[in-house]
């Protein structure tokens, strides 16, 4: 790891919340496949050192999506630093090096089990931070766009919705061919404000991508979460949501297409303080090739979170034999008054629908793309078109790709 | 002009022989029916000749224009000329009608056809909007089968009880749609039906009357009178 720790005592430049970060993910180390919660993660092909490059490789790594999603209300953020930025009355943005969080307690100790948060506390180059201001209602989307130009992006992005607000983020990640991408997100969401983001990674087959993010929810406040993973080698997405206030709504979407060797890991906590607080998770994807994905998820229920009403949906689509998924749901309920659901499917494209299609002329292989475009169009309700149109040209890729069926 | 033939068709499903030998030969333009009591084979007809999965060809040939449909999948089937119309149509989520249109190779302005066939059968614009027969009702789902026929225009079109459910506006606006198919394009209707009402509309040219996994008889429209007043007992093997 000489090489990689080389490079993060430079960029660490001594700060102390950074320091103590680094030695928090010292003493925790890297994970291993022995963790239960890593167990699906191709470690045994990971190193740190292989993501030392810490200075851009290269200057110019836009793609035509992020670049479009660009032209509107946008933060266009390289490398974990802000480059530009073209926001809307009403949305400020700061950034300090010093590493922070929304959470009530410090950074370090928020995230010292998390190696990977730990990471990107320490090595993040600054902390992001967009706050609406109260009794402001958006009317257009705002995307953040991350370009990864260095052989690492660590970032911090938090956003701060005023009480009585409403705001909606489009989250952007692609290229960074061999890279290692670490967001770790915080949202906090005061009374009745409400929050739409949707986060789509389409990075490089080669890119590691381990992304965290967690949602801190007042009175009546409302999250809705839509996160859609593409691309990455290993593709790591926890999303957490901290229900504090009562009639406090939490909606998370999560959604993948995985071929070749990828590894989608979605790891969800809903974890409900308040009473009267509602979670709503769907989790759908589709695996094909030899990849292969997880989906553990946990709803916590604090004693005295009377009425709370929690859910879980999980379906998944195998396109090749060779395919995994894997579905965990964990409850942890300390109180008797609540509602709690878990349903989930697994299996292959419905064999009556592609015949449908195809006894009206379709052919055998369009039908496979409709139907996986198909499952796949109610986790895009509301998503701009460049990312629509990258889900479209995947699901073509994957088709293309494997031999269904 | 083209021809559909079936010759001694013969058929299983879940190892049980349904079709034990069916024979048949139609030509464009022309209405058959096919009548029969339940449990005769004549839904496992429509789907043998559609491809549907789970039913096993155990001998015979079914060809258009020469073409042995039967070595040919579901959709090469249609894409010569044979489309199944159901009694139950598949909904399929998340898959728009105008794209299934165009990815079963409509010609022309598919939108504009699909719009305009939509008003002449009384299917509400709104409606296809909505996933292929997801949120239909069983009249409107018949109504959108006449959609799709219209716009892709088949050589032969085989109705699979598509009178089931229906309400007499309904039927009205489905039969009259398909008689309307047998005068603008030729198209041929192999109509499978329990009931006497659609045939006033549809006028058949022949009809045929299976029991148990044979066509028993065949002949002109006076057989449906037959089979009204007498029932399929006669008929029976």
């Amino acid at each position: 790891m000489t090489n990689f720790s080389n490079s993060a005592t430079v960029r660490m430049n001594g700060d102390p919340t950074r320091l103590e970060a680094w030695d928090h993910f010292v003493q925790v180390g890297l994970p291993s496949t022995k963790d239960e919660v890593w167990r699906y993660a191709p470690l045994h092909d990971f190193s740190l050192d292989q993501f030392a490059s810490f200075e851009p490789l290269t200057n110019n790594a836009i793609s035509a999506r992020a670049a479009e999603l660009l032209s509107g209300p946008s933060v266009h953020i390289v490398d974990g630093v802000v480059k530009s930025s073209n926001l809307p009355a009403g949305v400020t943005i700061t950034s300090s090096t010093t590493p922070t969080t929304l959470d009530r307690s410090p950074v370090v100790e928020r995230y010292a089990a998390d190696t990977f948060a730990l990471l990107a506390i320490a090595l993040a180059p600054e902390t992001l931070t967009l706050r609406i201001a109260p009794q402001t209602r958006l009317s257009q989307s705002i995307a953040l766009v991350h370009e990864t130009t260095a052989g690492v992006n660590f970032s911090l992005t938090q956003i701060v919705v005023g009480e009585g607000s409403y705001a909606s983020f489009v989250e952007y990640f692609d290229g960074a061919p061999d890279a290692l991408v670490v967001p770790l997100s915080e949202y906090s969401v005061a009374e009745n404000a409400s929050l739409e983001v949707i986060t789509c990674q389409r990075l490089a087959h080669s890119a590691w991508h381990i992304a965290r993010s967690t949602g801190y929810l007042e009175r009546a406040a409302s999250l809705q979460q839509s996160i859609i993973g593409l691309g990455a080698h290993y593709n790591r997405s926890r999303n957490d949501a901290h229900l504090l206030g009562a009639g406090a709504v939490n909606e998370l979407r999560t959604t993948f297409l995985g071929s070749g060797t990828q590894v989608h890991d979605f790891r969800t906590r809903q974890y409900h303080v308040a009473g009267r607080t509602d979670s709503r998770l769907l989790s759908k994807g589709a695996v094909a090739g030899d990849s292969r994905c997880v989906y553990t998820g946990l709803i916590e229920i604090e004693k005295g979170a009377k009425r709370t009403d929690a859910r879980q949906t999980n379906h998944n689509l195998l396109l090749s034999s060779t395919a995994h998924a894997d579905s965990v749901p964990n409850l942890d309920i300390r109180e008797n008054d609540v509602m709690c659901a878990h349903a989930s499917t697994v299996g292959p494209l419905d064999e009556l629908q592609r015949w449908y299609l195809e006894s009206r002329g379709v052919p055998p292989r369009e039908a496979e793309r409709l139907l996986i475009e198909g499952f796949f169009t109610e986790m895009l309700v509301g998503a701009p078109a460049e990312i629509i149109s990258g889900v479209s040209e995947d699901v073509t890729r994957v088709l293309s790709e494997e031999l269904v069926g | 002009m083209s021809e559909l033939v079936i010759t001694d068709l013969r058929a299983e499903v879940a190892g049980k022989e349904v079709l034990k030998g069916i024979s048949l030969t139609m030509k464009s333009g022309e209405v058959h029916a096919i009548m029969g009591p339940n449990g005769s084979g004549k839904s496992t007809l429509a789907h043998v000749l559609s491809a549907h999965p789970g039913y096993k060809v155990l001998g015979g040939t079914v060809t258009l224009d020469g073409v042995n449909l039967l070595e040919l999948g579901a959709s090469e089937r249609a894409r010569a000329g044979l489309m199944l119309a159901m009694q139950q149509p598949v909904e399929v989520p998340g898959v728009r009608p105008i794209d299934l249109l165009v990815a079963a190779g409509a010609s022309g302005d598919a939108v504009e056809n699909m719009r305009h066939e939509a008003e002449r059968v009384g299917l509400r614009g709104d409606l296809l909007e909505r996933f292929v027969n997801v949120d239909l009702s069983g009249g409107e789902k018949k109504r959108a089968e006449m959609v799709q026929l219209a716009v892709l225009k088949p050589k032969f079109a085989i109705l699979d009880e598509i009178d089931s459910g229906l309400d007499v506006d309904a039927l009205h606006a489905v039969g009259e749609r398909l008689s309307a198919a047998t005068r603008e394009w030729n198209c041929g209707l192999l109509a499978i039906t329990h009931f006497r009402r659609l045939l006033d509309v549809l006028a058949p040219d022949v009809i045929h009357v299976m029991s148990a996994g044979k066509i028993v008889a065949s002949g002109g429209p006076e057989l449906a009178e037959i089979l009204e007043r007498d029932g399929y007992e006669p008929f029976k093997v």
